[in-house]
Order: C-alpha cells, then structure tokens, then sequence
C-alpha cells in the first residue's frame, strides 16, 4: 500500500515538472510596434499580397512565415483575399524578383507604367502589397544530452536550452496611391528546452508561429482600419 | 553455416562505404515562369553550342576529392527556350552559327557559361547556399559578325532546411540563380549599349 502510495507520488511529481516545463515553454514574449502613415480601407472585390524581402546576403524572410501570415490574414468572417506568394512571382515574372523589385513605394510608379505590370495587378485586384522582412535566429544554446546504444537497449540522459528570436518588420504599400501607408514589426523571443531521461521530451517555444498569429492579427485590422 | 544477414551484410557493406566515397551528381531541374514583358520586333536564332549543352561544374572538397558534380547545362537551355519566345516575336533554335544565315533572321544569339562558383554551409559559415554563374552573351549578324558582346552574373541563394538534402539546396539555390539570370537578361537587353544602338539603326 505504501509502495502503491509512493509510486503514484513519484508520478505525480514527474507529472508535475513535466507540466512546468511545458508552461514555461509555452511561455513565449511576443511585441507588436505600428506605424501608420495613412488611411486604409479594402474593398470586397480587392486583394493583398505578402511578399518576403530576399536582398539581404547571408539570410533571407522564409517562404514558409510569408505564407503563414497570409493564411492568418486570409482566416475568419472578416479574411481578407490574399494572392499567393508564388503565383503572383510568377504572373509578374521578372518585375517582382530579388534583384529587379521595387524597394521603395514611390518605384511602383515607374513600375506601373509598364502596360503588363499594370494589367496583371489588375487582374489580381491587388490594393496593398505587403513586404515582410526579417528572420528567426536560435541563440544562448546550453547543455548537452547523450544517447547510448547496447544490447539490452537503448536511452539518453541529458538536458538541452535554447532561445528562439523571432524579429519581423512589415511594410504596407498601397499599390492604388503608390505610397507606404504603414509598418507594423513584431519581435518574439522564447526559451525551448530539451530534456531527456531514457527519451528526449521536445518542449519547444513557438516562437515564429506566436510572431505569425501576431503580425498575421495586427496586419489585417491594419488593412481594414480606417 | 552462414546466417543469411551475414550475407546481405557482406553485399551492403562495400555498397555503403564506395557511396559514402563517391562524388554526388547534382542536376539542375526546376521550372521557370514565362516573363511577362512587350516583345520586341525581332526574329532570333538561337545556338545552344556544345560548352553550354554539356555543362557541368565539380566541386572539390577542402581536402581536394570530388564532392558534388554539378549539371546545368540542360536547366539553362530550358530557361532559354522559356525566357526568347516571351521576348522576341520569333526564335529558332540552329545547330550553328552558319546556320542562321539561311534562316532568315534578323540576328543569333550565342549563350555560354563562363565561371560557375558554389558556396557551401560547411565551409562559408553562414547558414545559406549560395550559387553564382557569369555568363557571356553574344549577339551576331547572320553572317557571324559581332553586334554586341557582352557579360552577364547571376546570384541565387537558399537557407539550410533540416530534413533538406545538400544536393536539393544546391538545386533550389541554382533555380534561384537562373531566375536571376532570366529577369535580368530580360530587362536588361535592350539596354547592352551595342544592342540599343543597333535596335535604333534598324
């Protein structure tokens, strides 16, 4: 009885640390920064589009954060209709490339006397093209876990931390108006840790997934506005 | 008597350790969009000369084996044959340069690689992959002579994926580069000085 008594102690205190590692995990700080520089407003029959900024040397904003903020802005009764990333690439083939995309609001003037560019944004309905740049670094890694492998089987026995830092910047241009009509940045940092005995447990931060709900969030009550 | 594992072992085993010794072979595949800009009043021949067919780079590790052999000649006539319809009212495609002068065209273009450079994770740091080729272009009367030559660098780049093998980065980030190359050969021309002054005399 006393041996039932302990073990089901012993459980609920592992239990109980599981449960703190996964709500400290969970834990992820996330800030959101706006500018506005003018008026918003869409239309039903109107679009936007995410584009990432790719320029930079030695990194460049993941194809997989633009499309979730594009899913985040294009869910509920108030979505917006968002042009996939690709497909408007592709449509606008070579004027929307890394090396040949306008950099400030006041280019897509230019850029818009061309007849094709013209035509195409049309067809899309595009109001706002919105330029997400930025990346998700992992900092401060601590610890190390071991794995061995016998006859009799196999474990591992350790403890992994790492810091997660998500830091965004989104620009908003009104492709109607050619001009910037907002910014709106967001920074998330969070602390995932790793620890294992026999099994390695993931407790991992959803640091770029928070800045996507929060920037997705932001971005659209932004187009909207007013 | 031996245990059949012993056996499938011994089969495996040198498999395992000449792959793990061998050279990777990287060609390039991917598919490119049709540019979407005016056309100019222009009918071209093209010649894909042997050099640019067979293309193929090799990448020496730090130690100086065969790391990866890289074939892009083939994705290169794919984006040529993509990117001059959408550029010039008619495109043929010749055998040689002697060829073009029967064909009935204004001008030929001769596309070759000149250097083509890779940057691995391993040994750059940085947590992307990075292609880099320059090209010479030539544009020819139909009787051979030079109107314009001149030189062309194109860049792509792709981060480091888990779950993502090297040989697909080195591809992705080969796409990239010829995307780079199309946008800029497409907007950029008509600009080549020798060229604008041509299209100007004509």
């Amino acid at each position: 009885m006393n041996a039932l008594k302990f073990r089901e102690t012993g459980q609920g205190k592992a239990g109980g640390l599981l449960l703190l590692l996964a709500l400290i995990a969970g834990c992820t700080s996330t800030t959101v920064d706006e500018f506005r520089q003018g008026d918003t407003g869409i239309e039903s029959h109107e679009s936007v589009v995410i584009l990432g900024r790719r320029q930079a040397g030695n990194r460049e904003t993941s194809s997989d954060f633009v499309e979730c903020v594009g899913d985040r802005l294009a869910q509920g009764v108030d979505g917006l209709s968002v042009v996939p990333e690709q497909e408007f690439l592709d449509a606008m083939f070579p004027w929307f490339e890394p090396r040949t995309a306008p950099l400030q609001p006041e280019h897509l003037g230019r850029l818009m006397v061309e007849e094709q560019v013209a035509l195409t944004m049309r067809d899309f309905g595009v109001r706002y093209i919105i330029w997400v740049d930025g990346f998700t670094e992992t900092l401060n890694r601590v610890g190390s876990i071991s794995c061995t492998v016998a006859p009799g089987g196999a474990g591992c026995f350790g403890y992994g931390s790492w810091e997660d830092d998500a830091s965004f910047n989104a620009e908003i241009w009104d492709v109607e108006n050619y001009n910037g009509v907002g910014q709106i940045s967001t920074d998330a940092t969070g602390q995932s840790f790793m620890p294992a005995i026999v099994i390695p447990i993931p407790l991992i931060a959803r640091v770029e997934a928070n800045a996507c709900q929060r920037l997705g969030d932001q971005l659209k009550s932004f187009v909207i506005g007013g | 008597m031996n245990h059949p594992g012993t056996a499938i072992v011994k089969l495996l085993l040198p498999a395992l350790l000449l792959s793990a010794c061998g050279a990777s072979s990287v060609v390039i595949s991917g598919s490119f969009p049709t540019p979407n800009i005016g056309k100019l009043p222009l009918s071209l021949a093209v010649v894909y000369d042997d050099t640019l067919e067979e293309f193929t780079y090799t990448e020496y590790s730090e130690t100086g084996q065969e790391e990866y052999h890289i074939q892009s000649g083939q994705s290169h006539i794919e984006l040529f044959n993509a990117i001059l319809p959408a550029m010039f009212d008619r495109v043929i495609r010749v055998d040689a340069v002697e060829e073009g002068a029967g064909a009935g065209v204004d001008a030929i273009f001769v596309p070759n690689i000149e250097e083509f450079q890779l940057a691995l994770p391993a040994k750059t740091r940085l947590d992307v992959y990075e292609v880099w080729i320059k090209y010479n272009m030539r544009l020819l009367t139909t009787e051979g002579d030079y109107l314009a030559d001149w030189v062309l660098t194109s860049y792509g780049k792709t981060p480091t994926e888990t779950f993502v093998s090297t040989e697909t980065a080195i591809n992705d980030a080969a796409i990239v580069a010829l995307r780079d190359l199309a946008s800029t050969f497409a907007l950029s021309f008509a600009q080549v000085p020798e060229i604008s002054d041509w299209l100007a005399n004509r």
